[in-house]
């Protein structure tokens, strides 16, 4: 098993150049870092470049500047060792579930026998024993999405990135999957990123919050939750912390809901 | 809170539950007694053309009576070798549609993973394309006689084209999202056609099929018709010819009913392959 990373975000801008236009700074000068084994959240307004930002780490973009460092080394293209759960599920329609899990592992140095075994694991770790034959047309929105974070982590990345893996699902079902969220983390210690646009979201689950605002692009504030565990969403010291958070977003409480 | 959600999530898992069907089921569906709503209107005509003949509204040199057709088949399957000339149909019917896909498919795959290909034969298939099958036929008897390697490539041709531009364009049309999965997942180009590319351009290549092989079998019977000695079009020539309406609309009806066989037998594939896509079923 691959032990967490630590992930350095140094100095990173990234520009747009539309033609006739002046150029958009969709990042300027992020830095921050993510201990191995860490779980931080980027909260922001949209066009604040948070996903672009996940875009990057993950090595789809390699067009910016500064440097980003997992376990010390600079990254290039894609790799196993970098995980992703993008907001849409992103399954493919014509494998199964298992399969789907599966496709992880393509070019994992596994026998067989020890892909499937990981592929049953996991998807008994995210709870869908049962449903390994299923399309994904046949899971519900939340299915497919525990489907998608056991893709993601099948092959015991170092760092897992959620880009909003929660936006898309009704309020219930995401509270229950944040817990869920917050349980697999902690069964696998594998360093953590989510991008999200619900603050409360990201109290709940991490130890850091990366606040980010627009035009250009940029960190304005880091907020370190040192809240009993598992967090309360009703206590006095998480609204505390929440409200630090909407402050540096420029809501100053005005607005309870940052969704 | 916590208890609800569960309930919503369980409540969701129970819903996966009911809708997963054994996983043949859908492919065999068809295959269950047909449903007789089809049969009513074949039915009615059926019953007017009876009435029709035996009130002698038509000559009966123009509209035998159905019973007549019947013993007219009768007669051309047991005397005039009507399984010769209907096995000659299927014969090039299916050796044109399978030569024909295979090369759409193939080359259309080449196409639509290179622009380069694509580029490279675009101009010149274009303007074959519109040429029709039809219009080849008469140079192509010139080179290859009026024999059933004639009639192959030119229905080959018209097979070629619906399934290569299909299949181009079902390639084209695959979602970037997915192409960008398989770039985090570091699946090689190889893995990318075989396990995104081509299952995504499937349906596409699959409706294409299933018209092509109904255009093939249409366009046998004006090739036959247009050259050569034997075949179900060249039987119904004759039979106008020799004014045998009895047997031309024996030559009809088979054509008709294996039109329809191919039809569905193609949709059954079709719905076998795709057996992952959920669709609207009416």
């Amino acid at each position: 098993m691959a032990s967490p990373a630590h992930l350095e975000i140094r100095n990173v801008s990234k520009t747009y150049a539309v033609p006739g236009r002046p150029l958009v700074h969709v990042l300027s000068g992020v830095s921050f870092d993510v201990a191995p084994g860490a779980f931080v959240s980027i909260v922001g307004p949209s066009g604040c470049g948070k996903s672009t930002l996940l875009r990057l780490i993950i090595g789809l973009d390699d067009t910016y500047r500064g440097d980003i460092l997992l376990n010390d080394t600079r990254i290039a293209g894609t790799a196993l060792s970098r995980g992703i759960v993008f907001q849409d599920h992103r399954l493919l329609p014509w494998l199964t579930l298992e399969q789907n899990i599966a496709l992880s592992l393509e070019n994992a140095r596994l026998s067989a026998k020890e892909k499937a075994a990981t592929v049953a694991e996991h998807i008994a770790l995210v709870g869908l024993s049962g449903f390994e034959k299923a399309y994904p047309h046949e899971l519900s929105g939340g299915m497919a999405q525990r489907a998608a974070i056991a893709r993601g982590l099948v092959n015991r990345p170092e760092i897992l990135l959620l880009d909003e893996p929660l936006g898309a699902l009704d309020a219930l079902t995401r509270v229950h999957l944040q817990g869920e969220l917050q349980r697999i983390w902690q069964a696998e210690g594998t360093t953590m990123i989510l991008v999200t646009h619900d603050v409360d979201e990201a109290i709940f689950l991490s130890d850091r919050v990366v606040v980010m605002a627009a035009g250009p692009g940029r960190i304005v504030e880091e907020v370190a939750v040192d809240l009993p565990f598992p967090g309360d969403r009703a206590a006095g010291d998480f609204a505390a912390v929440k409200r630090r958070i909407l402050t540096a977003m420029g809501e100053d409480g005005r607005s309870v809901h940052a969704a | 809170m916590a208890h609800t959600s569960d309930t919503i999530e369980a409540a969701a898992v129970e819903a996966g539950t009911v809708d997963l069907p054994a996983p043949a089921a859908p492919a065999w569906a068809g295959l269950r007694l047909p449903n007789l709503t089809g049969f009513i209107l074949p039915f009615l005509i059926l019953a007017l053309w009876q009435i029709a003949a035996a009130n002698r509204w038509i000559d009966p040199v123009f509209l035998p009576a159905p019973l007549t057709v019947v013993t007219a088949f009768w007669t051309m399957v047991t005397k005039q070798h009507l399984a010769f000339d209907f096995l000659a149909s299927i014969r090039i019917v299916g050796q044109a549609f399978l030569y024909g896909s295979l090369a759409a498919v193939a080359l259309g795959i080449a196409a639509g993973l290179s622009r380069r290909v694509e580029e490279f034969f675009g101009p010149t298939f274009d303007t074959i394309r519109h040429i029709p099958g039809i219009a080849w036929l008469p140079l192509i008897v010139l080179w290859l006689g009026i024999g059933a390697p004639a009639k192959i490539l030119v229905i080959a041709k018209s097979v070629f084209f619906p399934v290569f531009l299909n299949t181009l364009q079902g390639i084209r049309n695959v979602e970037k999202n997915y192409i960008e999965l398989a770039q985090v997942l570091t699946l090689t180009r190889w893995q990318l056609v075989r396990r995104v590319i081509l299952p995504a351009a499937m349906p596409s290549i699959m409706v294409s099929l299933r018209y092509a092989a109904g255009l093939a079998w249409a366009l046998v019977v004006v090739a036959e018709g247009l050259s050569g000695l034997e075949g179900l079009g060249f039987l119904i020539f004759r039979a106008q010819g020799l004014l045998l309406t009895d047997q031309l609309l024996v030559c009809m009806i088979i054509i008709g009913l294996v039109g329809f066989a191919i039809d569905r037998s193609m949709f059954l594939a079709q719905k076998r392959v795709l057996k992952w896509k959920q669709g609207y079923d009416g």
